[in-house]
């Protein structure tokens, strides 16, 4: 990377390129996780693509804001999101946000492997032996004791997150109504009501969640990324959000059929919107549909579960790096473990209400992101730590933006929750 | 070339392959020491308090949904 630094020319700094992509992709395909995939798809089987094809790309564009200022702290002060909170704001404050980073990302783990469970169900696969082969190949993801090849690893797998591209493909979308939706963001069938602001923040916690701070800032500087890296930072978060947007909209086009012939999606996992949508996209392309949930889990299982060991690590003050061996490294990867084997352990609970889990985690997620990223634009802004690299004033506008955003969605899901014909008034459902 | 007393003795090319080379030791080191406490603002502690308060309530309201939905 150093030599790559060195040298000048389009060759080397495309060679430059490539050794520092990798965070902003992971953390974005990452958050294409099982239960985002699961609200993806429940919104094209309820909704249609009307509404939300524009609006999950608002979200994607918002994740970009949000993800942006993390490479900028992590490349310029070589720090973790926890542990720079820690520093600068003291423990008080340190632990309501790693409180909250730790209920968080033990909940989407739960759903990581829900999806994975659902996934490998629809080839037969019983619960028990799909839940204990993702706890082994995190575990195999893991031992490589070197960033560099856990990330390419790691990114490979997430490729398969596209696999829900040639599955849209396969629904034979009507281009016109896509490009109609894209254009005008209708229709909205059944108007504003209880049930469209659940997807709606469903979909918004499917984009934009706390983990994803703390992963991507944890990682760029994992990866030793500098304050002359931040523009390639930049190109890697707005590629990841790019290539996620496209698996998304791909999911919420692939299970519009659905929508089409009144199918009532209330209550599928992974394995049944699989079942459901196989006349319509034949047999090919519900088992694509079927492992594509179940990579979207995998990945997620990894990324999410590194980023409570990186968070544990930089607040206990324990060594904490993927280029540990075991050895050294005991604590964080003793963590990583207990996480994910917890959830796992979790998601084997006969009887649980699994889509609902799913939805209501999501909403949790963007419940949790004002105060997060509240910290972040102090951070961010914070002068005597970033020098030059401080956020712009445009830059802070959008993010206030996006924080006023995701408030008034949680708000607006609350009433729709305690007062439920306010909606009703206004003539929604 | 100019030779400089404040890298050693080596020229600037020399200094920055040298500086380079060092650049993953350099960032352990920075890693090491540790960032000055920032008190916060009153508004800053105003809002992350209300943003606090807000989490708290809507978990509630979040519970109440799963409980409604269960009965």
């Amino acid at each position: 990377m150093q030599a790559a630094r060195r040298r000048g020319g389009v060759f080397s700094r495309l060679r430059l390129l490539w050794l520092l992509v990798g965070p902003g992709i992971l953390v974005m395909l990452g958050e294409n996780d099982g239960p985002s995939m699961l609200s993806y798809a429940a919104t094209g089987a309820k909704f249609g693509i009307g509404f939300f094809l524009p609006f999950i790309i608002l979200t994607f564009v918002m994740a970009i804001v949000v993800q942006e200022m993390t490479v900028r702290l992590g490349a310029v002060t070589h720090r973790g999101h926890a542990e720079l909170i820690f520093e600068r704001f003291g423990p008080f404050w340190g632990w309501f946000s790693m409180i909250d980073l730790a209920i968080g990302n033990f909940l989407t783990l739960v759903t990581e492997f829900i999806a994975i469970r659902a996934g490998l169900g629809f080839f037969g696969v019983p619960p028990w032996v799909a839940v204990f082969s993702a706890l082994g190949l995190l575990y195999a993801a893991l031992m490589t004791h070197r960033y560099w090849t856990w990330e390419r690893i790691t990114l490979a797998i997430a490729a398969g997150n596209l696999v829900f591209i040639p599955v849209a493909l396969l629904s034979h979308p009507d281009w016109h109504s896509v490009g109609y939706a894209l254009a005008s963001w209708q229709p909205l069938p059944g108007g504003l009501n209880r049930d469209l602001l659940l997807i709606v923040v469903a979909d918004i916690g499917a984009t934009v969640t706390p983990w994803m701070l703390f992963f991507q800032q944890s990682a760029t500087a994992d990866k030793g990324m500098t304050r002359h890296d931040v523009g390639f930072g930049h190109f890697d978060t707005v590629l990841g959000a790019a290539l996620a947007a496209a698996a998304a909209l791909a999911t919420v086009i692939a299970t519009a059929p659905l929508f089409i012939h009144h199918m009532n999606a209330e209550n599928f996992q992974a394995a049944q919107f699989a079942q459901a949508l196989q006349p319509h996209i034949g047999r090919l392309g519900a088992s694509l549909f079927a492992l594509g949930m179940v990579e979207a889990g995998m990945v997620a299982c990894v990324t999410i579960s590194l980023s409570s060991g990186y968070a544990f690590g930089e607040v206990a003050r324990r060594p904490h790096s993927l280029n540990l061996p075991l050895r050294e490294g005991k604590a964080f990867y003793t963590v990583l473990f207990v996480c994910a084997a917890a959830a796992a352990a979790f998601v084997l609970i006969p009887g649980l209400p699994l889509v609902y889990v799913v939805l209501v985690v999501n909403v949790i997620a963007v419940l949790a992101m004002p105060p997060a990223l509240l910290f972040l634009l102090l951070l961010v802004n914070d002068r005597e730590i970033m020098g030059s690299a401080v956020s712009p004033r445009w830059a802070n506008l959008l993010a206030t933006a996006v924080v006023v955003f995701l408030t008034g969605a949680g708000i607006l899901f609350g009433v729709s929750v305690i007062a439920p014909n306010v909606f009703a008034a206004l003539g929604g459902g | 070339m100019a030779r400089n007393h404040n890298t050693g003795g080596l020229d600037s090319a020399e200094a920055y392959l040298v500086l380079s080379s060092l650049e993953q030791d350099q960032l352990a080191q920075a890693r090491q020491q540790s960032l000055p406490r920032r008190p916060l603002k009153r508004v800053e502690v105003f809002l992350l308090s209300s943003l606090r308060l807000y989490l708290l309530f809507m978990l509630a309201v979040v519970v109440y949904q799963v409980w409604t939905g269960a009965h």
